[in-house]
């Protein structure tokens, strides 16, 4: 892996570039999680009454928290990367320079994660607005390095996709069939007690179910069964997806 | 002789062998079972002006892009000013800058962001960076754009500032990947313009082109490539008189003529070629072919400067190339 601090120089890139889409952006990636907070938070939450002793909006929180962190992730590095990358050839640029294409794809999973992180915050002041809180401030802030963490996990597995993508079509495949089923198997807007045990086990391969796990128990301040299990299966997603993400893009952009 | 320098041979002509900037050698690039560069090998001395020509698919592009480090090598080496690509890529990258055939501007940026965010990639401190892109912007006549995005910019803007950005580096050596595709003659002049004052200071200059005007304009020694080989080279010159002569006679008429104006032309030691509706006769000199088929009262006769263009239609071949 030729990684060198020049990531930080594709990171500000992103930055300066994003300063114009910033409003656009904001109300795409607050939409959905949004919507999902005020249907199944107040729509449906009148009808759950209380989960695990509290209200179900403090249960679904930090499961919608961490959902908008891997949308915006994963939309960051599947359609904005190839645009970058096929559309403005900005990456043929780029690695024409002493920045590496390890650094570039790296670059851009660390803006992927940036923007996750950036819908995640904005998601939990809306939360806070809506008397929804974390147990403390450490929490907080535990919570804001959780989902930064959470967004490299999505970003990396985006790229995975990117890395095989012929057009846009592709990604539907993604979303479609990967990501949005993942957000009601993941235990985000239910328990996943009443499931039967076979999906309990299809659960448990779903990066989203841990990092829910990971943040709910945080959030509350509470521990949770089985918190160390999906930090460690999170850690070693992680790791993985962000090399082969890395490996798979260099693969595609030098030829 | 010494002293006398009327009597230069090619080889003093070209001065004392320059010391080399990029050795090529036995250099390979193949993508999958297709092999674009096929064992090729070259020198190019330091302030140079080294071209690659030849038609499309020949492999120029391939052939560059290894030398700058973005595509690896199949097989063979290149040294770059000392550094072997492959081990040093980022040392080799650090002193070149890349005019690419493709506009690959960062639209996302504004005209001196564009600049100002590339510099960082060379990790040029903030106020030097500012330094020279208001230097840059003014070297290539875009200072009144610098605020402007990048899809506002005409063609030949949007050349200019690549030119710009090829230079935020200081480069020792600029590769300039068919620079003037798609613009106009006064654009086009300028980035001449612009290219041989770099080279005037000493830059070694790589330029990939199917225009012969430009190779002409710029290099100093070329090679023809087609199908991944190089089958020439040297200078525009000297290219010129070694393949074809000094002048070309091209008449335009049926095949069926051929025979007899072939041996009309017998005695004028003429070279001739057939491509599609028009006879070439390739001569040192024409005026005696001409005068000739001037008595037959031809209507399609021209008799012109032979120049890099024939070389390269000779070497390639006339037929049109997919």
């Amino acid at each position: 892996m030729n990684l060198s601090y020049r990531i930080f120089y594709v990171l500000v890139r992103n930055i300066i570039s994003y300063k114009r889409f910033i409003l656009p952006t904001f109300a795409v990636s607050l939409g959905q999680p949004l919507f999902y907070l005020v249907t199944f938070g107040i729509g449906m939450g009148a009808y759950m009454g209380y989960v695990g002793g509290k209200p179900y909006l403090n249960f679904l929180v930090p499961g919608v928290l961490i959902s908008s962190v891997m949308l915006s992730s994963t939309f960051e590095c599947l359609y904005d990367t190839f645009v970058k990358m096929v559309h403005e050839r900005l990456y043929d640029s780029l690695i024409a320079t002493p920045v590496s294409a390890e650094d570039v794809v790296a670059g851009d999973i660390a803006w992927g994660a940036f923007r996750g992180l950036l819908s995640g915050v904005l998601m939990l002041v809306v939360a806070l607005f809506m008397g929804v809180h974390p147990a403390s401030v450490a929490s907080a802030l535990l919570i804001v390095a959780i989902m930064a963490f959470v967004g490299v996990l999505f970003s990396s597995l985006a790229m995975i996709v990117t890395s095989f993508a012929p057009n846009f079509d592709f990604f539907n495949y993604y979303t479609e069939l990967i990501i949005t089923p993942m957000l009601f198997f993941s235990g985000v807007f239910f328990p996943l007690d009443k499931f039967p045990q076979w999906l309990k086990v299809f659960a448990l391969f779903l990066p989203l179910t841990h990092a829910v796990n990971i943040s709910r128990a945080v959030f509350s301040g509470e521990a949770v069964p089985g918190l160390w299990w999906s930090l460690l299966i999170l850690v070693v997603m992680e790791a993985a997806a962000f090399v082969i993400g890395i490996r798979l893009m260099k693969r595609r952009l030098i030829t | 002789m010494p002293g006398n320098r009327l009597y230069l041979s090619d080889k003093q002509r070209e001065g004392p062998r320059m010391n080399a900037a990029i050795v090529a050698s036995n250099l390979s690039k193949k993508f999958g079972q297709f092999t674009a560069v096929n064992g090729i090998s070259f020198e190019i001395g330091q302030g140079e002006c080294f071209g690659f020509l030849g038609p499309n698919g020949a492999g120029k592009t391939t052939t560059v892009r290894m030398i700058h480090c973005v595509s690896p090598v199949s097989s063979g080496t290149i040294n770059v000013f000392g550094e072997t690509a492959g081990l040093e890529n980022r040392k080799i990258k650090a002193m070149t800058g890349v005019i690419p055939q493709e506009i690959n501007l960062d639209s996302g940026l504004t005209v001196a962001e564009n600049l100002l965010v590339f510099s960082r990639f060379f990790d040029i401190p903030g106020n030097e960076a500012k330094k020279k892109v208001a230097e840059l912007l003014a070297f290539v006549e875009l200072e009144a754009k610098k605020n402007s995005r990048i899809d506002e910019l005409s063609t030949g803007m949007k050349r200019r500032l690549l030119v710009a950005r090829a230079l935020l580096n200081k480069p020792r050596l600029i590769i300039a990947d068919e620079p003037t595709t798609g613009l106009d003659p006064q654009a086009r002049h300028l980035i001449w313009q612009r290219l041989r004052l770099l080279a005037s200071q000493g830059t070694t200059l790589i330029l990939t082109t199917q225009y012969m005007e430009e190779a002409e304009q710029l290099c100093n020694r070329l090679v023809v490539m087609d199908e991944g080989r190089i089958l020439k080279h040297g200078s525009p010159r000297q290219l010129v008189s070694d393949e074809i002569g000094k002048e070309v006679v091209e008449i335009r008429i049926d095949k069926a003529q051929d025979e007899m104006l072939i041996n009309l032309a017998a005695g004028c030691s003429c070279g001739h070629e057939r491509a599609g509706d028009t006879l070439y006769f390739y001569c040192s000199e024409g005026h005696d072919l001409v005068k000739k088929v001037i008595d037959l009262g031809l209507p399609n006769v021209r008799n012109r400067p032979a120049t890099l263009e024939d070389v390269f239609l000779k070497l390639t071949g006339r037929s049109l190339i997919e």
